[in-house]
């Protein structure tokens, strides 16, 4: 479960105090606002990249651990953006692999490492692990391809089941599917919902067009908690 | 008529930067004809040489050596400054290191740091020595990389994958390593084979601070070139043609190198390791501030040098000389004194003008061959390969010279300055290509079509659009260009036919004695020229940068 407490965004001339949200597993937490309201700056914050522009307090707990001033990289957090930004130099499969836990016991703190005995997987179980994926979702035959053979909503899929091969305890969306055609991107928009819902997987995603908005979500405007500073 | 005049224009155009662009290669091919009938014994002798084949190796060693560690060097302190979000320091320290040339930096380090320094601080650097022609060239090639890398860093989206990487639970050292590192390193192919051509056949530097016994091949093929003893034309063309079968094989140790690389990525990649190493050695860090107090170091040691100040080691003896108890070592300063700039004057003042009038015209020239090449290709809608207008730094410079000399007999050409601009020409065009091409591509079209609407030609457009946005770059390209052009040593001397005496060429000769007053005085000489250029760029590269740059730098 993801929970952001007492979460403010302050800039020069404004303030955006947020209440308290709290995503559960496999539910799908949508931020709208118009352009330029710090949606993404959020969305980054959550992430762990820390926006230069603006401040942003406040507390960040996932499954009851505050993950507030963790790095990046220790976060466990999926990140699918607009460009899903597969790694050029890899094919479909190896982006994967790239992904793929070390092995179960990666996140474990140094000490539960060293009692674990549990072996690392080879790079021939990683390489099946990542095709058995794509098997899932019928892109087995997708994976020697590399990125610049893709079309956009392939590359879309491919990003979702790189960023679940991580397995994330939370999913970050910054506008995943704006640069899909309108059918493929209806489509996509079910699936990658679908996948995440079946992960059990706690969602944030933020767009500013409400056709992208599933009915199941639940919403936050971040224009109804902007205020204007005043002078 | 106008339709006509347009298309001989545009002919004429493709003409002229065509024939710019093939001169090395026309070069290389009219370098690579026999001078006299070769025989079997020719070749026998030339192949057993004595040195030979410790000369070819020292020089492939020295040329792939030095390109790969500053190849590497240039990949850890671009990601440093990438991370720290320091990259517009990273571009303003580049320049004036940039500047500097290969020869004054080969001398610098052996004025400072070689016995008998003005340190007297025996580093263990030789005078002349494969270390020090090495280490040379790492200083000079990794702010060359640098450059290469920020263009290319400009249009990869780095920040993206290390922000993807970093999600997925990967340091940001790794991500560097197995993200960024083989996309810079395939983009770097040019770059990479520009700097071994360079340091297979330099002759420069090599004759300075390269070993002597046996000399690097180079010297040993300008040596030959030179000579007309019995049987040593043929040796120049055996060698002249080694010298390329050295070009050839370094493209495949380089390949090799990239593949192997590339591999090693991938392989790590795709077994996810994460290993959690810290910080990263903070050397990286400091390399380019330390690269510039080195260089500052190595100018006021030249100057000072040359005004006449000199720590001179004296042995202080008491009266017993066999008592080495009563012996110590101190040093004497003698004053600061113009004298020898006075003296000098006369003899340097012709060489300046020679390397001013020389680098500003091959300067100008090669830039503005540079945006008609450019611009023709914008208008086909097709940009040609790098490597067709890059040819003059890609292939080895003393065979292409050669060839040119060989055409200008044939011509009967008269031994002036004007040939010497012609030479340096396909230098100085290839630098300013490199320079000019990112930012010539990256200004959008649609600025000159809104010009055109309010009723500008389509050349009044370009000069007050794309010309004026380009400004910036142009004064850059310019100041590199005319460096190139004031370093140019080989092209000079054998086109000039030593009638045309440069700062560079004398002071390579200066530099075979042994009067480091007078060494100091023509280097700084020849290290001042491109550094005011540099200034001078950036002065007015601040002055023309259009809102559009600035608008970048806030968005960034």
């Amino acid at each position: 479960m993801l929970e952001i407490i007492n979460c403010q965004v302050e800039a020069k001339t404004w303030h955006i105090t947020l209440p308290d949200i709290h995503v559960g597993k496999g539910e799908l937490q949508m931020i709208t606002g118009p352009s330029g309201i710090g949606k993404s700056t959020l969305l980054h914050w959550l992430l762990g990249n820390i926006p230069q522009h603006v401040a942003i307090s406040g507390q960040i707990m996932l499954s009851g651990t505050d993950i507030t001033h963790l790095a990046i990289e220790q976060r466990r957090v999926g990140l699918l953006m607009q460009d899903v930004y597969l790694f050029p130099h890899l094919n479909v499969q190896d982006n994967i692999c790239f992904a793929l836990p070390k092995s179960s016991q990666l996140f474990l703190t140094k000490q539960q490492r060293l009692s674990n005995s549990q072996p690392r997987l080879s790079k021939k179980q990683r390489r099946l692990e990542a095709l058995n994926m794509l098997e899932q979702i019928n892109l087995a035959h997708l994976a020697t391809r590399y990125p610049q053979n893709l079309s956009g909503g392939e590359r879309s899929r491919v990003g979702l089941i790189r960023a679940l091969a991580n397995q994330p305890q939370v999913m970050l969306l910054d506008e995943p599917f704006a640069a899909l055609d309108p059918s493929t991107r209806e489509l996509m928009g079910s699936w990658a919902f679908q996948q995440l819902a079946e992960q059990n997987i706690p969602s944030v995603m933020v767009s500013h067009d409400i056709e992208d908005i599933p009915v199941s979500a639940k919403q936050l405007c971040l224009a109804d908690h902007y205020y204007q500073k005043t002078r | 008529m106008a339709a006509a005049i347009r298309r001989i224009g545009l002919a004429s155009g493709w003409l002229l930067v065509s024939l710019i662009s093939v001169l090395p290669i026309i070069g290389v091919l009219v370098g690579l004809w026999p001078p006299e009938h070769i025989t079997f014994a020719d070749i026998e002798s030339f192949l057993g040489y004595q040195g030979l084949s410790t000369s070819v190796f020292m020089t492939l060693f020295s040329a792939i050596f030095s390109t790969l560690l500053s190849l590497y060097i240039a990949f850890m302190v671009y990601s440093q400054y990438h991370l720290s979000r320091r990259l517009q320091s990273l571009e303003k320290y580049l320049a004036p290191l940039l500047s500097l040339p290969h020869l004054a930096i080969a001398l610098g380090l052996v004025f400072l740091f070689s016995d008998g320094s003005v340190f007297f601080v025996d580093s263990g650097l030789p005078r002349k020595g494969l270390s020090t022609l090495i280490l040379a060239i790492v200083i000079k090639e990794v702010p060359f990389f640098l450059l290469i890398f920020s263009a290319i860093g400009r249009q990869l989206p780095i920040k993206y994958w290390l922000l993807q990487g970093n999600a997925l639970g990967y340091q940001d050292y790794r991500c560097w390593w197995l993200l960024v590192f083989p996309a810079l390193l395939k983009q770097s192919r040019l770059a990479l084979l520009a700097a071994t051509a360079y340091t297979l056949s330099v002759v420069d530097v090599s004759l300075l601070v390269g070993p002597n016994i046996p000399e690097l091949f180079a010297v040993s093929v300008y040596r030959w070139q030179t000579s007309f003893a019995n049987g040593d034309q043929a040796l120049a063309f055996l060698a002249n043609a080694l010298l390329l079968i050295l070009l050839a094989l370094s493209v495949c140790i380089l390949y090799a190198h990239e593949k192997l690389a590339y591999a090693a990525c991938q392989s790590l990649a795709t077994q996810g390791s994460r290993f959690y190493i810290g910080i990263i050695n903070p050397v990286f860090k400091a390399w380019l501030p330390m690269l510039g107090i080195l260089t500052a170091m190595m100018v006021v040691v030249f100057a000072l040098w040359s005004f006449g100040f000199n720590l001179h080691r004296v042995s202080f003896n008491s009266f017993n000389n066999f008592n080495s108890f009563n012996s110590f070592d101190g040093f004497t300063a003698t004053q600061l004194s113009t004298r020898l700039w006075q003296d000098e004057w006369l003899f340097f003042a012709l060489p300046l003008q020679n390397s001013l009038l020389i680098g500003l015209l091959a300067g100008m020239f090669g830039v503005a061959l540079a945006l008609l090449a450019l611009e023709l290709q914008r208008q086909k809608g097709k940009y040609w390969p790098d490597y067709y207008w890059l040819l003059a730094i890609i292939l080895p410079q003393l065979s292409m010279v050669l060839g040119w000399q060989i055409l200008h007999i044939w011509l009967q050409g008269g031994y002036h300055s004007g040939w010497v601009i012609v030479s340096h020409l396909p230098f100085t065009f290839a630098y300013a290509y490199l320079v000019l091409k990112g930012p010539f591509q990256s200004v959008e079209p649609r600025y000159e079509l809104l010009a055109t609407s309010f009723g500008y030609s389509s050349w009044q457009s370009w000069w007050q659009v794309r010309f004026r946005l380009l400004l910036p770059a142009i004064f850059t390209a310019f100041a590199i260009a005319f460096s190139v052009s004031i370093a140019q040593y080989i092209p000079t001397l054998m086109m000039g036919a030593g009638r045309v005496t440069t700062i560079t060429t004398e002071a390579v000769a200066i530099a075979s004695g042994s009067q480091q007053d007078l060494i100091a005085l023509y280097v700084l000489l020849q290290s001042i020229l491109p550094f005011m250029a540099f200034f001078l760029a950036a002065i007015l590269a601040r002055r023309f940068r259009g809102s559009m740059g600035r608008q970048r730098y806030e968005k960034e």
